[in-house]
Parts: C-alpha cells; structure tokens; sequence
C-alpha cells in the first residue's frame, strides 16, 4: 500500500522514454532534450515544446571512446552512449546551459553525430556572483527565446511564460511540500523515492507531474513507512540517480532525509520571482539558485546552504559522492568536508562509476553507520 | 638515422629569453621588499588590467609556475602528495596541484618561501580556473580574490553584450583593485598596456607563421622556452620587444634557410601542453628526421591570428597598425576584451569542430605529414574534444596518433610505452 | 630466403622461423626476469626443431615491448606494425587485427598487402586484461583454462563496470559475496574487458574482416563476449598468440 504513492513517479522514471513518445503523439508537440538543469526550462515549456533532461542508464558501454577521451566523467559518456544507441531518437531538437565541460562534450558530440532538427548552445555564465550576470543572461535568454520562437514557428508571449512560470513554480512549492515530510522524526518518504520524484519531474510534463503530486500531498501525512528510520543522512555532490546505491544504504537502518544533488533539492529549491520582465524574472531564477560547483565562486555559497540544509532536516552524517573525474566536485569536496565536520556532522566519501560495486560500498556505509551507533560513554 | 640536410644554429637571442623568465620570478619573490606590488593569477588573466597600478606591480601566472614545477620530478611529486593530502583529488588539473602544493609545502621553485601575493586577479574559462585560485586563497589565509567570467562563446559569435559582460567586470575590477591596495589607478598605464600586450602577441602569431617554411626554423621544442615569455607577461613592453627581436632573427633564419632540425625529413605537429618531464619525447623523434612545427597550443595558447587576404592564416593586425588610437579606460578594455576573444586556444571550449578546422589549416598552411596528440590527463580545459579533434582529422585523411600522458605529473607518463606507439606512427609515416 | 620473427612479450617470447615465407617453427619460452637468456634459450630451440643454425638465418627481427633487449635481432618492427603483417599473412581477408596479450590490447588497422594503415592501444586504465583474467581466475579458484569453457555456461549477464581493472576486481570481489554463480561471474569478467577492448576498437572503426590475436585469444568465453561486444565475427587463427612473432618474420629490411 504504502509503496503505491510514489509508484507513479516510478514508472515515469523507469519508462520516460515511453512517456515522451506517448506525449508527442498525444499533443503533436516537440521535445526537446536539455543536458544540465541550468537550462531555462520554463522558457522552453512557453513555447510549447517538452523539455526532457537527458541522463545515463548506469550499463557499463562501448560506444563512447572515439568521442570523448576516458578522462572525462562516467555520467558525460553515459548520456551520450544512450543518444549513440537511439534510445533519445524521439527527440526534436537538444540544448545545453553552459555548465561544466564535461557535459559540453556530451552535447557538442551528439551535435555532430546524432540528426537532430534543432540545436543550441546557451552561454549561461559561470560567473553567477557579480550582478553583471543578470543583464548578460537576460539578454542570452532573449536569443534563446527568438531562436525557439523561429524553430517552432510560434510566438512565445507574455502570457505563454506566465503560464509556464507559474506551472513551474507551483511545482517547486509541491515537491518543497513533500519535502517537509522528509524532516519529520519520522519521515513520510525515502530517499530513493525522493530522488524518483524530482528526476521524473525533469522528464514529464510539469502540470501533469503536479496533479501527481498534489494527489501525493493529500494521502502522504497519513502515511506511515513500515521501516525503521535509522540514522538520518544526507548525500550529496555530482549527479546521483543510482537507485542501485540509494536502495542499499536506505536497506541498511538509514534513510536519507535530504540532498544536494542537481537530481533533487538544488533542482528545484527556488522560485522564479515574478518581475514585469519576464525573462529578467527567469534569469535571476537560474543565477540564484543552489550553485553547480563549477560556478560557486569567488564565494562558497554552498557551505552555508548545505550546512542550513543538514541542520534543518536534522542531518546526524553525509555521504558525499563524486562521480570520477568529476573536477568540479572534486573542488568542493575537501571544503564541504571539513565545514560539516567542524560543524559536528560526520561525513563519507565515495566516488562512482557508471555502476558501482554495490557489495564493497555495503561494507564501508555499514562502517560509517556504526559510528552512529556505538556508545560513546563506554570508557 | 636520418642525414643533416640543412644548416642548423642555436638561436642568438636564446640567452636573453632565459634572462627574461629568471627575472620575472625574481622581480615577483622580491616585489615586496622594494615596496612592490605583487598579484598572481592564470596566464590567460587580462594582466594589462592590474598594470594601471603602477611600474613595480609583478605578477606570477599559475600554469607557467606548475610547468617549472613539473620539471623537476622530486619536488612536483611532492607537491602532488601536499595537495593529496589536503584530500585534493589526484585527477585534478596537475598544474594546480603544483601551484598549491608549494604553497602548502612554503616552498617557491625558484628557491625560498612561498612569496604570498597581495592579490589574485584570473579569468574563468575552464572548470579549474576561478576554482584554483579561490583554493590558493583559501590556502594563503585569504587572500583577496577576484575573477572575470569570460565563458561568453566562441569569437565567431561575439557581440556587444557579451563584450559588455566582460568589460564591466573588468570594470569593476579595477575599483576592487584600487580598494585592495590602496592604489589609485592610472588608465594611461593600462592603455600602454593593452597595446604591449596586442603587440606581443601578434608578433608571437608572426613568428610561428614563418615555420611555414621547410627546413622550419624553430622546432616545438624551442619554442616552449620562447612562448612562455606570452604566458608570464605579455603586457609588458619587454616582452613585445623581445618578441620583435625574435620575430627579426627567425626572417633571418628563414631567408638563410637555417634549420631548427639539420635532419628535417617529416614534419609533425603535437596538440596541448607536453609531458614537461619527457621532452626526450621530441628529441627521440628527430633521431629519425622527424620535426614538430608546432601545434594549435604554441602557437595560439598566446600568439593572436587572423585570416588574411589570401585566406591563410597570419599575425593580427593591431589596433595600433590599425591607428586606432585608444583614449579611455573603457575603450582600453573593450579592446583587449575583443583581442582576446580570438585567442585560437579558446574557441575549442565551445565546440571541437572548430579547434578541428583550425588543425586542419595548420596541417595544410605548415605542411605537416602527421598529428600526434597528447591526450593529456592532466589538463582537461585543453583536452576537451580531442577524440573528436582526432576523428576529424582521421576524416579528412591526415595521418593522427595520440599518446596518454599528463603535462605535470609524471605518474601518469610512460615513456617506454609512448616511444612504442611513436614507433608504430614512425612506420606509418615512413619515417621508420 | 629464411628469417626469424622474435615477439619479447610481458609474459612470453615467441619465435618463429620463416622460410620462403612458410612456418618452418615455432617456439615459445616464459619472459622471465632474464627477458635476454629466456630469447636465447627459445630462439635455439626453434633453430634445432627447423634442424637450422643460426648462420642459415638471413635476417632476425624483434618486435614485443621488450624488443629492445632482443638477442640476435638485426632489425626491429613496432607490435602494431607486426600484427598488421602477421594478420594479413594468415588470412588476406583481415582489414582489423585485435591484438590482447598479458598486459595491452593493441588494434591496427591494414591493407590488403598487411601494411598497417592505424592502430590504437588501450589506454592505461584498461591494461592488464590478461592478468586480470589470470589473477580473476585465482579469485574463483578456477584453473585459467577453465576460464573460458566456463563463462559459455553463464546462465545471466552480470553488468560490471569495466572502466579500470582496479575498480572491477573490487566488483568482482563483491559478486563473489553476492553469491553470484562462478559461471556468471567469469562471463561478467570476460564482457568487462570485451566491453574495454570493443571501445578501443570503435576508436579505429570496425572493418571487415576482423581478425583475434594474442594470448587472450585463446580463451574461449572472450571471444564470445567480444563477438557480442563488437557486433561482428572474429576470425582467430590456431596458435594466435604467435602472429606478433609471424609478423617480424615478415617485416621488410630497414
């Protein structure tokens, strides 16, 4: 029973494929596969076009050698070995926010070697601190409108983006709400049901991923889990959509109670602020949100926002994990660490593949769980 | 073994080029001492910016310090083990590693403490770039800090906006400046500055222009203790004349038909920086006759190119060659902005095709037999893109190896292992 | 005219005598510490099983990573440029020669007259594939010959990453706990460095016919999970681990 409230995010996640083509011939509308969630989706979603995050399937592959040198990130390559396999061919067009250069080559190969009708390039700065941003995003996000407007041969108005902020919106307070339920002693959902619910909501379309979600929120506070809690966790760092892992470790008398990951609370933690400009409004959206490493700085704002995040789900341990060669987390990691740890929160490090050794992972988290656990007035 | 065709020579100005990069680390270790300014940052930062500040302002750029660090195996490893420790990943830009390795272990290369600078001034195009510098601030007690963002896009996409983006932070960035040091800012300086710095490199650009010629007569080899004068200061007046009295001796050397390599029989280029501990790597090659001309990272890692009449590539015209007369602060930075957008080593960031173009005009223009890349662990801002680099130019039929390695740590380099793939490539070829 | 190809493999040495451009021999010794006395020893063997001396030779030619050190030889060819020759010897038809000894997997490209065109070498993390196979076998207490046979009688593919061979021994390790069936395991081993090896190979581009070399190639449950990986037939010729050596023999005076 108590499985069954998420189930449909799980389906989603599990057959997004199937549920884009399925919308295509439903509305005779494009989709548009997007690499890193700087990209203005909202944007995207006036226009009238779908926009589907593109990610890995976490098999090991052989496609993506010739493109893109094995130094680079195991989620770049993967994305790009299902885009070489066909499995995205639904798609009408792809689009990436600048962010890492990792992902850069995932898009810039599939550019050339995967037919797409549509493709663009947006140069979301990375320098998201100086308020020069604002005025230099706002007027990229202009480009980008025209460019879509051209492609679809539609005007994207006004109202076409009050809707789509409005429906995105309204989904960031939803998925907020049944967060709240995450800070509860007990709380109302996992982690891995967490995570299926925010990347899901990155492959549906949102106002139908909202009727989801509101009926969620109206069974969820009389839902009680049949699972022991156990020390409450909180994980964080590169892309994670590893339910192999996310499962193991929530099987272990834990359960993770909030992350900072780009597949799920950084996704979605803030709003669009509705300004007369709409596309200023949007552009603000995406300098202020929960910053990408690779574009948090001069300043570390993620210190104190990971630190608010732990204190107010009552985090007791992170687990930061790191997918190889992933620079930018790689950057933070070291900070992030010791700013928990000097705040009393103990900390794990792990770092992962395309698929990661479930068996020899069980033995270090169970470790690190048993520090929790000992008594500590023994001596 | 292949037989010396061609006169060879050392280079006349060879030992003032040394001279110049000794005094550049000296100059900045003791800045402070005759009341100085020193500042450190990347090598691409804009540094005709902070010369506003007055005469005695020295910098020390990032990537050119992890190269001298990496010459010397011992004490690169070190650094690598200090960064490690600190739980920095081992994966990470090597450079970087080096660079705050030192300042972990206090430890300049050139002898004596870490010298702290007053400053960190860098621009963000690469992942690694703002991050390295807000560590080394972190690592040196914070140390002031301040990054331009100039991930705008490629040249050929330009505009007023994106000009403006980066101007106005460089705008900004001169009152920080001034705020930091309590200096107050001389726009004259800056304006002088940014012509040194369009001169010098244009005149690097000319310079590997003229290994067009067969016998080429500068080699890669050579030229690494040549274009590092770009990376350490090419806004400074001595630099563009160094370069000036460069450009004249290799004329000279062409018009002579001196060699850089007596034996010069195939001629190759690399691609991004070298393992800087095996450059036997290039003096195994001209064993069997085989040159490297250069590569897209010689000669456009400083030097400034334009297409010209003919449609091959040259040296860009200066906005001085240009009258173009610069008055303001403004204008002063508008232009290095847009100078700078052209740099050839940053367009690759945005899109591989367009680094593969401008390979396959070098090929073509310098007349090179064969590409070996060096898929260099150690750097991933320039390594992004180059299987695709490699699959282009496989398309287009121009014979293309690649060897692993990393430009600063030597662990990952294996010698005996790269001659065997240069071997290989050597048959191939027909050098072998 | 009669000519010696000697391969100074990780694991083994290889020689072969050619005459006329036919195998007059073949001989194989361990490489040893002593790389040098361990050629000596098989080259003289090979000598009297061709009831040859060392003065009937015209020319010897060393290949290997240890081809350096090569006794004897008075010209040297690259691995590559060796399997191109050897490959294109035993069947004409071969365009691809996939090369997986002890320690590297090689892939060059040729023509028609066994003159390499391009070739690629696995890159550093993904070395070691016979080893792996070697030091996988201990792991399951399972003789290395059984290797193969085994993995054929793999009732389910187990994914395991492949990125380096480090990381897939800890998977190994874990499936091993997981009570995964040996059979199931030594197929997962043989798909991850197939997976590795197909990559590589792609970086050339797959052209017909594709031709198996190397010690690994003797190992039946890789050349299935390599057909499956690459999508196309293999060729393997019999003794593949010798058509390094075959290749010297052939190699043209420099």
């Amino acid at each position: 029973m108590e499985q069954r409230l998420f189930e449909k995010f799980h389906e989603w996640y599990e057959n997004r494929h199937e549920y884009a083509k399925g919308w295509k011939e439903r509305t005779g509308g494009k989709a548009l596969g997007y690499f890193c969630t700087y990209a203005p989706e909202e944007i995207i979603y006036a226009a009238g076009v779908l926009p589907v995050r593109i990610l890995g399937s976490h098999e090991a592959q052989s496609f993506t050698e010739p493109h893109i040198f094995a130094m680079f990130c195991p989620l770049c390559r993967d994305c790009l070995a299902q885009g070489l396999q066909g499995r995205y061919d639904y798609l009408n067009g792809i689009m990436i926010a600048q962010c890492c250069l990792h992902m850069r080559q995932a898009f810039t190969s599939w550019q050339k070697h995967i037919p797409q009708e549509y493709s663009y390039y947006l140069y979301m700065p990375h320098g998201i601190q100086t308020p020069r941003a604002y005025p230099y995003l706002r007027g990229e996000l202009e480009d980008f409108k025209k460019s879509l407007e051209e492609w679809t041969g539609r005007e994207i108005t006004n109202k076409d983006l009050d809707h789509a902020i409005e429906v995105y919106n309204e989904n960031r307070r939803l998925m907020k709400q049944v967060y709240s339920f995450r800070r509860e002693k007990t709380p109302r959902l996992t982690g891995l049901e967490a995570m299926e619910m925010v990347v899901s909501s990155q492959m549906v379309d949102k106002e139908e991923h909202n009727q989801a979600l509101k009926k969620l929120l109206k069974e969820l506070p009389n839902r009680k889990l049949n699972r022991s809690t156990g020390t409450r966790l909180m994980v964080l760092g590169s892309e994670d959509d590893d339910v192999e892992f996310l499962s193991m470790v929530e099987s272990l008398d834990a359960t993770f109670v909030i992350e900072d990951h780009c597949t799920g609370s950084r996704y979605f933690w803030n709003e669009v602020i509705p300004q007369e400009d709409r596309l200023a409004a949007i552009a603000a959206r995406y300098i202020d949100r929960p910053a990408c490493p690779s574009k948090d700085w001069p300043k570390r704002t993620r210190l104190p926002h990971i630190l608010k995040l732990a204190k107010d789900y009552d985090v007791e341990g992170a687990i930061l994990i790191q997918q190889k060669f992933c620079d930018p987390h790689e950057l933070d990691i070291p900070a992030i660490r010791s700013h928990l740890e000097t705040n009393g929160i103990p900390t794990y490090f792990l770092e992962f593949d395309v698929t990661v050794p479930v068996g020899q992972f069980k033995t270090r988290v169970e470790a690190f769980l048993e520090t929790f656990q000992l008594p500590t007035d023994l001596f | 073994m292949a037989e010396n065709k061609y006169e060879t020579k050392p280079l006349d100005c060879w030992n003032e080029a040394k001279q110049l990069r000794k005094d550049y680390y000296e100059n900045f270790a003791r800045a402070r001492k005759n009341g100085g300014i020193r500042w450190a940052g990347g090598a691409w930062s804009f540094s005709a910016v902070p010369a506003g500040l007055g005469d005695d302002v020295y910098s020390l750029t990032g990537e050119p310090y992890g190269a001298t660090v990496a010459f010397n195996k011992e004490f690169a490893e070190e650094c690598h083990e200090a960064a490690e420790a600190k739980g920095y990943a081992r994966d990470l830009c090597a450079y970087m590693r080096n660079y705050w390795g030192s300042i972990l272990l206090d430890k300049f290369a050139w002898g004596g403490e870490w010298p702290k600078p007053d400053f960190l001034w860098t621009t963000h195009i690469c992942c690694s770039h703002a991050k390295w510098y807000q560590v080394a601030s972190e690592l040196e007690g914070n140390v002031p800090f301040f990054c331009v963002d100039v991930s705008v896009g490629p040249y050929n996409e330009r505009s007023e906006r994106k000009l403006n983006y980066m101007v106005s932070q460089m705008m900004d960035g001169i009152e920080w400046m001034e705020k930091v040091t309590g200096r107050e800012y001389d726009d004259e300086k800056l304006i002088q500055a940014v012509y040194n710095e369009c001169r010098a490199t244009s005149l690097w650009a000319e310079i590997c222009t003229l290994n067009k010629t067969i016998p080429t007569p500068l080699d890669e080899k050579t030229m690494y203790s040549l274009y590092v004068l770009g990376t350490l200061m090419k806004h400074r007046k001595e630099c563009a004349d160094f370069y000036e009295k460069l450009r004249d001796e290799v004329k000279d050397r062409v018009a002579n038909k001196i060699a850089a390599v007596g034996n010069e029989r195939f001629r190759v280029m690399t691609d991004t920086q070298p393992p800087w501990a095996f450059l036997e790597l290039w003096r195994y090659l001209q064993k069997y006759g085989v040159v490297s001309i250069g590569s897209l990272y010689t000669f456009g890692l400083i030097g400034i190119f334009e297409v010209k009449e003919d449609g091959t590539w040259g040296p860009r015209t200066t906005p001085q060659e240009q009258g173009i007369e610069i008055e303001t602060r403004e204008e002063a930075l508008k232009t290095l902005a847009e100078w700078t957008l052209s740099r050839p080593e940053w367009q690759h960031f945005y899109s591989p095709e367009l680094k593969s173009e401008m390979m396959k005009r070098i090929v073509k223009e310098w007349q090179v037999d064969g590409v070996m890349l060096h898929y260099n662990r150690g750097c991933e801002g320039l390594t992004i893109g180059i299987a695709e680099n490699k699959l282009a130019l496989k398309e287009a039929g121009i014979p293309v190896m690649h060897f692993e390695g990393n430009m600063g740590d030597e662990r990952e380099f294996d010698l005996e292992r790269t001659k065997a793939e240069v071997d290989a490539f050597l048959e191939i070829l027909g050098a072998r | 005219m009669t000519t010696a190809g000697i391969d100074m493999g990780a694991r083994n040495i290889k020689v072969v005598i050619l005459k006329d451009n036919k195998i007059l021999s073949k001989g194989i010794a361990l490489s040893g510490f002593d790389q040098k006395a361990s050629a000596e020893k098989a080259f003289n063997e090979t000598l009297t099983k061709a009831g040859l001396s060392h003065d009937d030779i015209k020319r010897i030619v060393a290949t290997g990573a240890g081809k350096d050190v090569a006794p004897y030889a008075n010209s040297e060819i690259s691995m590559m440029g060796a399997d191109a020759l050897g490959g294109a010897y035993l069947f004409p038809s071969a365009r691809t020669v996939i090369d997986v000894g002890a320690e590297e997997g090689r892939a060059v490209k040729c023509d028609d007259k066994g003159k390499m065109i391009d070739f690629v070498i696995n890159e550093r993390c993904a070395a070691g594939a016979g080893t792996f196979v070697e030091a996988m076998s201990r792991a399951l207490e399972v003789k290395l010959e059984e290797m193969g046979p085994l993995s054929l009688k793999a009732e389910k593919a187990v994914p395991m990453n492949a990125q380096c061979t480090i990381f897939a021994e800890s998977e190994v390790v874990s499936l091993i706990h997981a009570k995964t069936p040996k059979a199931d395991i030594s197929k997962a081993i043989h798909d991850a460095i197939a997976d590795r090896i197909a990559s590589m190979t792609r970086r050339l581009g797959i052209q017909r016919d594709v031709i198996l070399v190397g010690g690994v190639a003797k190992n039946v449950g890789f050349i299935e999970s390599l057909k499956g990986a690459l999508g196309v037939d293999l060729l393997v010729p019999d003794d593949p681990e010798f058509v390094g050596a075959i290749g010297a023999a052939l190699a043209p005076a420099k």
